[in-house]
């Protein structure tokens, strides 16, 4: 019993030097690891996850763990035009983090190739564009608005189209 | 190490500093304070400004008289350890880095890697006001608080972990309750910048028309995105043509070939986005964080690595270079955005009702059948006559005489027009010309409704049959079953079947394979005058159905091939000649009839799925796109519809007599009347808008 039950499970070292243990359907979410243990077999020792280090590793098993019994990811994004940003209530929640960790959410299911993680991570960040004036989107994230104010005003202008449909003249 | 000695090291260093400076950030150059506090090396990329609050708070905890000690004692190792090139012996110096690689790795967190731009920007305003906060404090306070910095910013990742952590520890609840503030207004990062171009693109492809444009006004790499084909031709593909479900309102038809054409080309320009010029050790060392350097000159130049270059950058810049930048990428076709633009443009007109409309008059009695392309429109009418007119001028090209009674119906392509008369025959013509090319007899009554789709024409007629007239083989059968005039007809070539509308309130569905009926949609209460099969991109939401058992709506065959009796493991509804490969009849039709309403049907199950009210007399004409309904009627509207909310978006009034025929294109709409007149709205320039009222 308590064989199978290693044999089920791996071990991954963040990039500071931790070992976290998982089972196995959960670390396969990762099509990073599912297809290199598929091709390599299971190494029977740690798995180093560059790049991704102990708190942000923890938080993608998290949301891997939760999402382990959801059917896998085609790979493809077969059907972009049902592409909505509603995000379902658990992942809300979830993404509910600071900007950096946020950012290393996005940036680790990128590296270890999950793309539904990835999908939410892009959604809440467009959340946080969505609905914004260029001024408050620069707020939000802290960029400095690099335009002369004669580019910054014939730019405006060439945007103004897309306004209308919002507000009927 | 002395006080002096140290300081002779900082003095040497300044060149070795200011050139790291101009890679990172100049943050302590915004100061002027005493010299020692913040010219401790590393302040170009520490974050000090976060952390300065918290000593400040501890200062009670360093003790002036220790504060010397310290810095002589500990403070000197510890930084000649952890920054040996500017701290050390001379022999530890930059000459001998490649002896100690793991040291020179593990001095600073990512982050703080000089070689690594740190994401963090720095702003004055706080830096000031530490500054100000600094020189209230007595001079050597102000050293101690300045030691703790100078350690903490050159400590390494773990160090500095740790260090926080102790002072985490030691912190009251007002001070956690400070540090938890300032860092929810700290911990924010330019995303689209900061990540890789193909994430920052899967960001912009969840945003809005207008989101996206406001996205494009942000800074110059953010405009470089949000501006880019990749980001619109997804646009394009989302909404034209289409009803986009995530926002409701679609885009007419384009050139749906070269949207699918470019869609390789666009998923490929969006992995390569930005990183030409990667350098070669970036994709050795595999490290994910790599991209943030290897930015392309074209990129570079949009995102100036420190605040003196983009100053400079900025007054140098001349007014073309936002489209210099990336000139090299370009794409040979006109930029998505503004297909999507001119697009969006029609879509607007159409909400808002906003056309120019053109009077076609010559007819000398009421226009029966329309039908328009870019450049002709015809026109049927009671005076026995078809007129061809110039599309955009409204000038009478010519007209096409030969029928002996009135005409009803007509369709054209590029060789030829066909027309159906109340004098019983149908007419082929070659409309350039104008010669009648041949007549078809066989109905013995009006021929009221046709069309024809490739080889197949079928005709509609009083005499209550269809006749279908295949052009290749020249055979002819008639489909049987109406009891009353057939009104209009329509082919599905895919499917090989015929649609037919009639006056006993019935529409029909005929298997050309079988010539059999197999499917009779019972529901309106009128007449139906009109039956149009949807294209099969037409998209519809089960949850927009609006009867689920409606009672009023039957189905029956003719066909013995009940469904759900068949053995076949894949039964089709439309019975056993429709198993195996061929396809199904197209989905979703719509039909109009005199009882005023305008119904959409489910064809394989033969529910009605939304019923269109408003028109207030019978419905004679109709015609349908993905995106709208026109219909026009005997009270004189027009009127256009959304066919998945089934709700009126406008309603047209301009017409005397009633409305007996409609055509519909991408951004016009043509209306045929018993007034003998014929309207043609446009929607893509808008200069007459009081021609025709409008009113919801």
């Amino acid at each position: 019993m308590a064989v199978a039950q290693v044999q089920d499970q791996l071990t991954l070292t963040s990039s500071d030097g931790v070992d976290i243990t998982v089972d196995r359907d959960i670390a396969d979410r990762s099509l990073l690891i599912k297809n290199m243990l598929s091709d390599l077999g299971d190494p029977g020792e740690p798995i180093p996850i560059p790049n991704v280090n102990e708190s942000v590793l923890k938080k993608v098993i998290e949301w891997c763990t939760h999402h382990r019994s959801d059917a896998p990811s085609t790979g493809e994004e077969d059907d972009n035009r049902r592409k909505t940003t509603d995000i379902d209530e658990w992942d809300q929640k979830f993404m509910q983090v600071d900007q950096e960790m946020l950012f290393e959410i996005i940036l680790a299911a990128n590296f270890l190739d999950i793309k539904a993680l990835l999908d939410v991570g892009c959604k809440t960040v467009a959340n946080m564009i969505k609905g914004k004036s260029p001024d408050e989107i620069r707020k939000t994230f802290n960029i400095q608005n690099d335009f002369t104010p004669e580019e910054e005003d014939q730019i405006r202008r060439e945007n103004e189209w897309a306004e209308e449909y919002e507000s009927p003249p | 190490m002395d006080k002096q000695e140290w300081n002779d090291n900082l003095t040497m260093d300044e060149p070795l500093r200011k050139r790291r400076r101009s890679e990172g950030y100049s943050m302590a150059s915004s100061l002027v304070g005493p010299k020692l506090l913040f010219r401790h090396p590393d302040s170009l990329a520490a974050p000090i400004e976060s952390d300065a609050s918290i000593f400040h708070q501890r200062t009670e905890l360093v003790t002036t008289s220790s504060t010397a000690k310290l810095a002589d004692e500990n403070v000197a190792p510890f930084l000649a350890r952890h920054i040996p090139d500017q701290y050390g012996p001379l022999e530890l110096r930059p000459d001998n880095r490649s002896d100690k690689p793991s040291m020179t790795n593990s001095r600073y967190c990512y982050r703080h890697r000089p070689d690594l731009k740190c994401r963090r920007q720095v702003d004055e305003p706080s830096m000031d006001y530490l500054q100000r906060e600094l020189q209230t404090l007595p001079q050597s306070d102000q050293q101690g608080i300045a030691h703790v910095w100078s350690l903490f910013s050159a400590a390494p990742a773990k160090h500095r972990k740790l260090m926080l952590q102790g002072i985490l520890a030691q912190c009251c609840f007002p001070q956690l309750s400070l540090i938890s503030a300032s860092v929810c207004e700290l911990i924010r990062i330019d995303f689209l910048t900061a990540l890789p171009p193909e994430i920052s693109f899967r960001i912009l492809s969840y945003l809005d028309t207008a989101s996206l444009c406001r996205a494009a006004q942000v800074s110059r790499r953010w405009k470089s995105l949000a501006d880019d084909d990749v980001v619109w031709h997804r646009m394009c593909e989302q909404h034209i043509h289409r009803k986009c479900m995530k926002c409701g309102w679609g885009l007419p038809l384009l050139e749906r070939k070269q949207l699918r054409a470019s869609r390789r080309q666009m998923e490929q320009r969006a992995a390569h986005w930005g990183v030409r010029n990667a350098s070669p050790s970036s994709i050795l060392s595999g490290d994910m964080r790599c991209w943030r350097e290897s930015t392309d000159p074209g990129i570079a130049s949009l995102d100036p690595p420190n605040s003196e270059r983009r100053v400079s950058k900025r007054q140098s810049v001349p007014p073309t270079s936002l489209s210099e930048d990336d000139d090299y990428f370009k794409t040979k076709f006109r930029p998505w955005k503004e297909v999507y633009k001119d697009r969006f443009k029609i879509g607007t007109n159409w909400k808002y009702g906003r056309c120019s409309v053109k009077f076609f008059k010559g007819h000398t009695n009421g226009v029966m059948c329309i039908q328009f392309d870019d450049n002709i429109l015809a026109t049927g009418s009671y005076d026995a006559t078809i007129k061809i007119w110039d599309t955009e001028t409204g000038e009478e090209l010519r007209t096409l005489r030969g029928h002996r009674s009135g005409i009803r119906c007509l369709q054209f392509d590029d060789t030829k027009l066909i027309s159906g008369s109340i004098d019983q025959s149908l007419k082929v013509w070659n409309w350039r010309t104008g010669d009648c090319i041949s007549t078809y007899t066989g109905h013995r009554g009006g021929v009221i409704g046709l069309h024809f789709d490739a080889t197949i024409l079928a005709s509609a007629s009083t005499d209550r049959t269809v006749k279908i007239w295949n052009f290749e083989d020249k055979s002819t059968f008639v489909l049987r079953g109406h009891t009353d005039w057939v009104n209009a007809v329509r082919v599905d070539t895919e499917s090989r079947t015929v649609f037919s509308a009639s006056d006993d309130c019935k529409v029909r569905l005929w298997d050309l394979e079988t010539k059999t009926c197999i499917r009779i949609f019972e529901g309106h209460v009128g007449q139906v005058q009109q039956v149009i099969p949807l294209p099969r991109e037409f998209e519809f939401e089960e949850h927009d159905v609006e009867y689920k058992n409606e009672s009023n709506s039957t189905v029956s065959g003719d066909d013995p091939g009940v469904p759900g009796l068949s053995p076949s493991p894949k039964p089709s509804s439309f019975g056993p000649s429709f198993d195996g490969d061929r396809p199904a009849p197209p989905r979703y039709m719509l039909t109009s009839a005199l009882d005023s309403t305008i119904r959409l049907w489910e064809t394989s199950t033969g529910r009605c799925l939304k019923t269109f009210f408003g028109h207030l007399e019978g419905v004679w004409a109709l015609a349908a796109d993905t995106l709208r309904i026109a219909s026009g009627a005997q009270d004189r509207m027009v009127k256009i519809w959304d066919p998945r909310t089934g709700k009126c978006e406008r309603t047209f009034t301009g017409h005397s007599g009633p409305v007996t025929c409609v055509d519909l294109g991408d951004s016009c709409f043509a209306t045929g009347s018993e007034d003998c007149e014929t309207h043609r709205s446009d929607f893509t320039n808008v200069f007459l808008l009081q021609n025709m009222k409008t009113k919801v």
